[in-house]
């Protein structure tokens, strides 16, 4: 989040709260706090049309907020009409008037001196996976799937330690060119590849699946991914052509053990 | 030959002297154990649990990671085979070297990149020798780049024979590029000077300027220290500065293809790519499929497209450091798994010569040069390699005519054959079996295009030339490809004012590149811009008086049903 956009916008509203400003001013304002924010307010940039689909949602929620009351509805159009109707108020009347088309011709401007870019693909980032899969002759059940190894971390804390030794092998023969050295997603081919490598330094990823869920991103790779998620762009191999069911759970074990993190358990949004 | 022998023999005859002045700089006892937990974790996977250079991922690296044992550092600020500062080590480990699988570590904090120094000084036993203690030279601040300078630069260059490694347009293609070894007799690409984004020691001109002046230690890069005035490095840092169009390479994601009225003819190409932008696309190995490729010999391809009412003509370039013209290649050749392969570990380059002795020559510490030999004899002998290219293609023999190789330099551009039904594209390597891709195969020992339908990198097809042309030249190590083919013909249709997925794969003959071994781009968009002026005006005048037209509209409903003297219609309010 840009604090440097979010705080002064947050700053601006509490000084029209201590003004009593009209609903109509309200109603402007939360619909340019919401844009600015959305538009300069996010640390990663936002798509264009993700921010037209925002904003279409938060006009109608304003339509259906100043709607909801007979009170709101002349508290926001009765300004409005006093304007466009009442005598004194004509030189506002005309500068609004000829505000509005040149900032829209204005805005046409731009649009025309911009360059066509190529058709956008909002891809679901973990799309759900399906309940199960075969990987070499096994059916591996997806949902109640955990890491044969997770429990010796508790039980025998030096076969633990094996299996994430192991798992740092195969990390580091086949996975870190476009993970990173550091997982953080950054390895030395990740400038060639859209969508980028996942950065499991993130803490919205690892610790936000279970175990099975990257066993199934490992086994299938991009290939696996259901349409949304895009699976002619990924770069991630099928590993189950190059590795064994053990090594992509070793290789599940190091992931965790590197970055100090913990997997969902099994059942946290399972209902039995 | 004892490599640190000769290190330490250098360093003698130097007479630096450097013992004279400063005091061991070998951290406590502490920080050195703090080094090694953070080395255990972040460097040992690569360079080796005991700093050799030997770690898990050694085999698959090119350049292989740096052997710590020897003390020897390419990026110092210290002359020419002397050891690091402790900030100089720091100072690699913060930036990386860009182009290599030395990451950059900014998360690193300069107390942790202390430690880690501190720990890797310990590996070699030089670090604690008293006499060979080392000064950072004083490296002056870069004087403002001129273009006169680099001129004369340009000139150094020539004098001086930096031509012969790193070739005539410094593409990294001089003739005894694909000769040379490093200290520990693995072969070394000569950096490619027209891209100082992949310099190991960064792309500004200090940095540059350092490289002639410190040497890169263990490499055949020498120092010019003795030999050329300040002034002169300096010229001719800002003649190789002056070759790259930016510190960053500046990838782009679409190709626009220009619209244009002259037509298309291969046997007539001059200028007809002038009007075309070209666009700059990343090349990285193809390791997702089996035959893998780690370390692909190609980083970029530049791209230009042209297209009239009947063709479309695309152009790519990329820098090679020798055109292989000899043997043949192909999209759907085998290429055993990495771990069956008996090439594996085998760096970049080592290019196996027919005929000539088995690789292991240039593994082996003592047999650096016999290799080397082995290769100009090699070339002597070979002079056919014109006949490949007919006598039309003369202007080729700038070409450094290399050795038979069993591979040829090949290219392939992509694009699904069907029409897309949404977002849905084929699959980027090769497409996969619900969404075949045609690829515009070219080996480039041939100079005859040869079509694929793709349904997978295990599943291609080959469809014959169709109504596809190419032809191909090379140019003082770069190759430049020109392909055409009706708009409409045969396979994927180009329409004016649509974007199509587009994909490339090169294919390096001296890294014996083939089939699934190659470099590839992801999916790019080819974007065929309409013909004619595009008017800003109309646009724009259209929306504002809709606007006004909507204005009025409202305004005039508002008043006529308020105003016609029904004040009190109007809720009164504080306003």
């Amino acid at each position: 989040m840009n604090l440097w956009v979010v705080l002064p916008v947050l700053a601006v509203m509490a000084l029209l709260r201590l003004l009593k400003v009209g609903l109509l001013t309200w109603v402007l304002v939360w619909w340019g706090a919401l844009y600015i924010g959305m538009r300069y307010g996010l640390a990663a940039p936002a798509p264009q049309s993700v921010i037209t689909l925002y904003m279409s949602i938060v006009t109608l929620s304003l339509a259906a907020y100043v709607g909801s009351s007979r009170e709101r509805t002349e508290g926001v159009l009765g300004p409005m009409i006093r304007l466009m109707s009442e005598k004194r108020y004509t030189p506002l009347l005309v500068a609004i008037a000829l505000l509005i088309p040149g900032l829209a011709g204005y805005n046409a401007y731009l649009a025309a001196g911009l360059r066509e870019e190529p058709p956008y693909f909002s891809r679901t980032v973990h799309p759900a996976p399906p309940p199960q899969i075969t990987v070499g002759e096994r059916e591996v059940d997806l949902i109640r799937s955990v890491n044969p190894y997770r429990e010796l971390e508790e039980s025998d804390p030096q076969a633990f330690e094996e299996h994430a030794r192991a798992g740092r092998e195969v990390y580091y023969e086949n996975c870190f060119y476009c993970h990173g050295d550091a997982l953080g997603g950054d390895g030395m081919f990740a400038h060639g590849l859209d969508p980028l490598p996942s950065d499991f330094t993130d803490a919205g990823v690892l610790p936000n699946f279970q175990e099975s869920f990257f066993f199934w991103r490992v086994a299938k790779g991009g290939p696996g991914l259901p349409a949304e998620g895009g699976p002619w762009d990924s770069a991630m191999p099928r590993w189950e052509q190059f590795l064994d069911e053990d090594e992509m759970w070793d290789v599940l074990i190091f992931l965790y053990d590197f970055t100090d993190r913990t997997p969902r358990e099994v059942g946290e949004f399972v209902n039995e | 030959m004892n490599r640190h022998l000769t290190a330490m023999a250098l360093l003698v005859l130097m007479g630096t002297g450097a013992a004279t002045a400063g005091t061991l700089d070998l951290g406590s006892d502490a920080q050195r154990e703090a080094g090694r937990v953070l080395y255990d974790k972040y460097c040992a996977q690569c360079h080796g649990d005991t700093g050799d250079g030997k770690g898990i991922a050694a085999d698959r690296l090119n350049p292989r990671p740096r052997d710590f044992t020897s003390g020897k550092y390419k990026i110092r600020s210290t002359s020419s085979g002397n050891l690091p500062t402790t900030r100089d080590l720091m100072d690699i480990i913060r930036k990386g070297l860009p182009y290599t699988s030395m990451p950059p570590w900014p998360q690193l904090s300069e107390t942790e990149l202390t430690e880690l120094a501190y720990y890797l000084k310990a590996f070699a036993p030089a670090f604690a020798d008293p006499d060979f203690l080392s000064e950072p030279l004083d490296l002056p601040e870069p004087p403002p780049f001129t273009e006169e300078s680099a001129q004369r630069g340009s000139q150094v260059y020539t004098e001086i024979g930096c031509g012969l490694c790193h070739g005539e347009l410094a593409r990294g293609d001089g003739r005894s590029a694909p000769t040379l070894t490093d200290d520990w007799g693995d072969s070394i690409r000569v950096a490619d000077l027209t891209k100082r984004w992949t310099f190991r020691g960064g792309p500004r001109r200090k940095d540059i300027f350092r490289a002639f002046t410190t040497a890169l230690n263990g490499t055949p890069m020498p120092s010019y220290a003795e030999s050329m005035s300040v002034e002169k490095r300096w010229e001719l840092t800002d003649y190789v500065w002056s070759l790259s169009p930016g510190d960053d390479p500046a990838y782009d994601n679409v190709l626009r293809a220009k619209k244009i009225s002259r037509q298309i003819d291969l046997q007539d190409l001059d200028g007809l790519f002038d009007a075309a932008e070209q666009a700059y696309f990343p090349v990285i190995g193809q390791i997702m499929e089996p035959g893998r490729e780690f370390h692909p010999s190609a980083t970029g391809v530049k791209v230009r497209a042209v297209y009239n009412e009947i063709d479309l003509a695309v152009e790519l370039r990329w820098n090679d450091m020798r055109a292989e013209t000899s043997g043949s290649n192909g999209p759907d050749l085998e290429v055993p798994r990495f771990e069956d392969d008996p090439e594996r570990g085998a760096s970049a380059g080592t290019a196996r010569v027919e005929g000539s002795d088995d690789e292991d020559d240039f593994w082996g510490d003592e047999e650096e040069s016999s290799g080397e030999d082995d290769f100009w004899a090699e070339e002597e002998e070979v002079s056919d390699e014109d006949d490949f290219w007919g006598d039309e293609e003369a202007e080729a023999d700038g070409a450094p005519s290399g050795p038979e190789t069993e591979f040829s330099d090949a290219v392939a551009i992509q694009f699904p054959s069907q029409v897309l039904s949404g977002n849905r594209k084929p699959y980027f390597i090769f497409g996969d079996g619900k969404s075949p891709v045609d690829i515009w195969f070219m080996d480039l020992a041939r100079q005859r295009p040869e079509m694929f339908v793709g349904r997978g990198s295990s599943a291609l097809e080959s469809q014959g030339m169709g109504e596809l042309s190419a032809v191909a030249s090379f140019d003082r190590g770069q190759w430049t490809v020109v392909y055409t083919r009706p708009l409409r013909d045969g396979g994927v249709i180009f329409e004016e004012g649509s974007f199509l997925p587009m994909a490339f794969s090169l294919w390096d003959g001296f890294n014996r590149e083939r089939g699934n071994k190659r470099g590839l781009t992801r999916w790019v968009s080819l974007f065929l811009e309409p013909g004619g002026k595009k008017s800003v005006t109309g646009p724009v005048v259209k929306v504002v008086l809709l606007t006004l037209l909507v204005e009025f509209l409202i305004i005039g409903l508002v008043r006529r049903r308020y105003r016609g003297g029904v004040q009190g219609a109007v809720p009164a309010s504080r306003a």
